[in-house]
């Protein structure tokens, strides 16, 4: 296959002639990649443009060597993408709708991903959801929703932003377990050194550049340790002021 | 609120729903045409069909209902002070029975059924640039969008309570706006998401 | 694409969440509601065709049985009740009043005003005062006359059309399709 996995050559994004990204290069390849940074980095930009769901102003980034901006046909079995906020992400009133419409997207008849729909709920122990009103599940529930909506494509790379942040503890160690088990490269998104600490590789990222970028490990005490330095000169900013 | 499909299951959920829609437009228009006696007969059958549906069916159909109440009240108010307090029945029982068979097939009808058969009869449009499957992803969308701006809007008529004395109403309908604008955004991505809409 | 898409679907929505949230109804068999606003808004913020397929939406889902309109109304029946000459005349008057906005290149808001009481109002009314005469067996004065206590109420509604329309161009320029 010409090139595989998500490739970044020289990327930058801006809004309004604002600079969100800046001279990322990144060949993703590793099946479970985290991606860290404060509140504001660029994390979620980062992940619309790997996504294709914008396009970068300047650079080219290429799925398994295509653009993810123009070919939106063939990222189906590509990537799928666990938004932040799964209300962003709902399209549908009902549950088994919202499972459905991927895979008749993906060419299924509108009564085969009727009954993959229903047959995934089944296998996860919900199949009581299938005519839930989608706004009627909590948070959490949305969530794994959509979390489900996205597997049901199979695509190759799951992007999953801030997958943990909605969660109660339980949900959160159900919700590892379940995606340690799958055979997807997953790239995870997080502010959470915890939540991306058994990844293969880290992607530190600051001011809308890439910081650090390696094993896991020294990334992330890299990481933990300028945000404790942050957190301690904010307070000591506070202090004086 | 909108109560799309009640989650107990009845008999007339595996009617066809362009049969429960034909119905649907015969009794309208049937109920502007019957008085007295028939009148009476056709609440009946109204509450009768909603009662086989099982108590707990029947509950949130009355639920849906609720609405009507203060309109009934009005009319009766009207009807006593035009002196005829008897002029308020045909209309509230036409008004009561249209809404309750609407709701009824509402609560027995998956939307993805209603959408399957608008689609079919936008076909004829499709010949003006119409999408008939845009048609119904739209329907879904208004129908996903709904609650979610009436969450938004109680998010922030509550945040808006926590800093004021003063009642929210239509203060905080711009700051609503704006951020269902915002939503519609990031729901079009999603929707690119998974395929887009063509 | 997508994104005309969500916004049609959103402001289909809107005039159904104005519909439900303040609740004031008076009564002659026609909705006073805020609903009118959110068709106003239909046009001046999406402009003419996507404001009237918006509308359309709208109007196809409350003859479909959900009930939407104010009040927590839907159905066939009220296409066969006074107001049904309203009902009809929604979309025309998004129509009409994206029209002004996107063709008279004035201050957004002045737009909005005028496209609000040519569409929201004039176009509207007649529509509805026909369908009310047709529906109460009046004349067309008589039904006119009915109509005429919700003009005042309208006429408020088209100042805050334009107010909303003028804060949505400063706020969200990108999402004021009517002069993208
Ligand atoms: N549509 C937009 N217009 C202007 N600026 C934007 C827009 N979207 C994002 N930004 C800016 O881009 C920067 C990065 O945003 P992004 O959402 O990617 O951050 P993030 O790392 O995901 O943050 P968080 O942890 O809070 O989710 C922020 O400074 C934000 O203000
Ligand atoms: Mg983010």
């Amino acid at each position: 296959m010409a090139g595989s996995g998500i490739e970044l050559r020289g990327v930058g994004y801006s809004v309004a002639g604002k600079a969100i990204l800046t001279g990322i290069d990144l060949h993703l390849t590793e099946s479970r990649i985290g991606i860290v940074g404060r509140n504001g980095s660029g994390k979620t930009s980062l992940l619309r443009v790997m996504a294709g769901l914008v396009a970068p102003s300047v650079g080219t980034v290429t799925v398994a060597g295509k653009d993810p901006a123009r070919d939106r046909r063939a990222m189906l079995a590509q990537v799928g993408i666990l938004f932040q906020n799964p209300d962003h992400q709902i399209l549908f009133p009902t549950v088994g709708e919202e499972l459905a419409f991927g895979l008749t997207q993906m060419g299924q008849s509108a009564k085969a991903a009727r009954m993959a729909a229903r047959a995934l709920l089944a296998n996860e122990g919900r199949a009581h959801w299938e005519s839930a009103a989608t706004h009627t599940l909590s948070q959490g529930q949305r969530q794994y929703l959509c979390l489900l909506a996205i597997l049901a494509m199979q695509p190759a790379t799951l992007l999953l932003d801030e997958p943990f942040a909605a969660l109660d503890l339980p949900s959160q160690a159900r919700l590892r377990r379940k995606l340690a088990g799958l055979g997807q490269q997953i790239i995870t998104i997080s502010h959470d050194p915890e939540a991306v600490a058994d990844c293969d590789r880290v992607i530190w990222l600051e001011g809308g550049r890439v910081a650090m970028d390696g094993p896991a490990g020294p990334v992330l005490a890299a990481f933990t340790g300028e945000m404790a330095r942050i957190g301690g000169l904010d307070a000591d900013a506070d202090l004086a002021s | 609120m909108l109560t799309l499909t009640s989650p107990v299951r009845t008999w007339a959920h595996g009617v066809r729903a362009w049969v429960k829609l034909g119905a649907l437009c015969l009794w309208t228009v049937a109920l502007l045409r019957i008085d007295g006696v028939w009148l009476a007969g056709a609440v009946v059958l109204v509450l009768a069909l909603a009662a086989s549906g099982g108590r707990v069916f029947l509950a949130q159909w009355l639920a849906m209902l609720r609405p009507l109440w203060p309109f009934a009240v009005l009319i009766t108010l009207w009807q006593l002070w035009l002196g005829a307090p008897l002029g308020a029945w045909p209309i509230i029982a036409r008004l009561g029975a249209a809404v309750g068979l609407a709701n009824a097939v509402t609560m027995t009808t998956e939307l993805a059924e209603i959408i399957t058969l608008l689609t079919r009869l936008a076909r004829p449009l499709a010949r003006l640039g119409l999408n008939p499957k845009v048609l119904g992803l739209s329907v879904a969308l208004v129908l996903r969008f709904v609650p979610v701006m009436l969450l938004r809007y109680d998010q922030i008529a509550l945040a808006f309570r926590a800093r004021s004395p003063r009642r929210p109403g239509w203060r905080i309908l711009m700051p609503v706006l704006l951020a269902a604008l915002d939503d519609a955004d990031r729901v079009a991505e999603a929707l690119r998401a998974r395929g887009g809409a063509g | 694409m997508e994104r005309n898409l969500t916004h049609i679907a959103l402001f289909a929505a809107l005039i159904a969440v104005l519909g439900l949230i303040p609740k004031i109804d008076l009564i002659s068999g026609v909705p006073i509601t805020a609903q009118s606003l959110g068709i106003m808004l239909c046009g001046t913020v999406l402009g003419a065709k996507r404001g009237f397929l918006a509308v359309v939406l709208f109007v196809v889902l409350v003859a479909a049985g959900l009930p939407l309109l104010s009040g927590g109304r839907g159905g066939i029946g009220l296409f066969v009740g006074p107001s049904a000459g309203y009902l009809i005349g929604f979309p025309f008057a998004a129509f009409v009043a994206g029209l002004v906005v996107e063709r008279w290149q004035v201050r957004v808001g002045v737009a909005a005003f005028a496209g609000a009481i040519l569409g929201g109002i004039v176009v509207l009314y007649a529509f509805g005062i026909p369908g009310m005469a047709l529906a109460l067996g009046k004349t067309l004065p008589e039904a006119a006359l009915l109509a005429t206590p919700f003009l005042v109420g309208d006429l408020i509604k088209a100042v805050l059309a334009a107010l909303v329309t003028q804060t949505i161009a400063q706020a969200r320029p990108g999402a004021l399709l009517s002069r993208a």
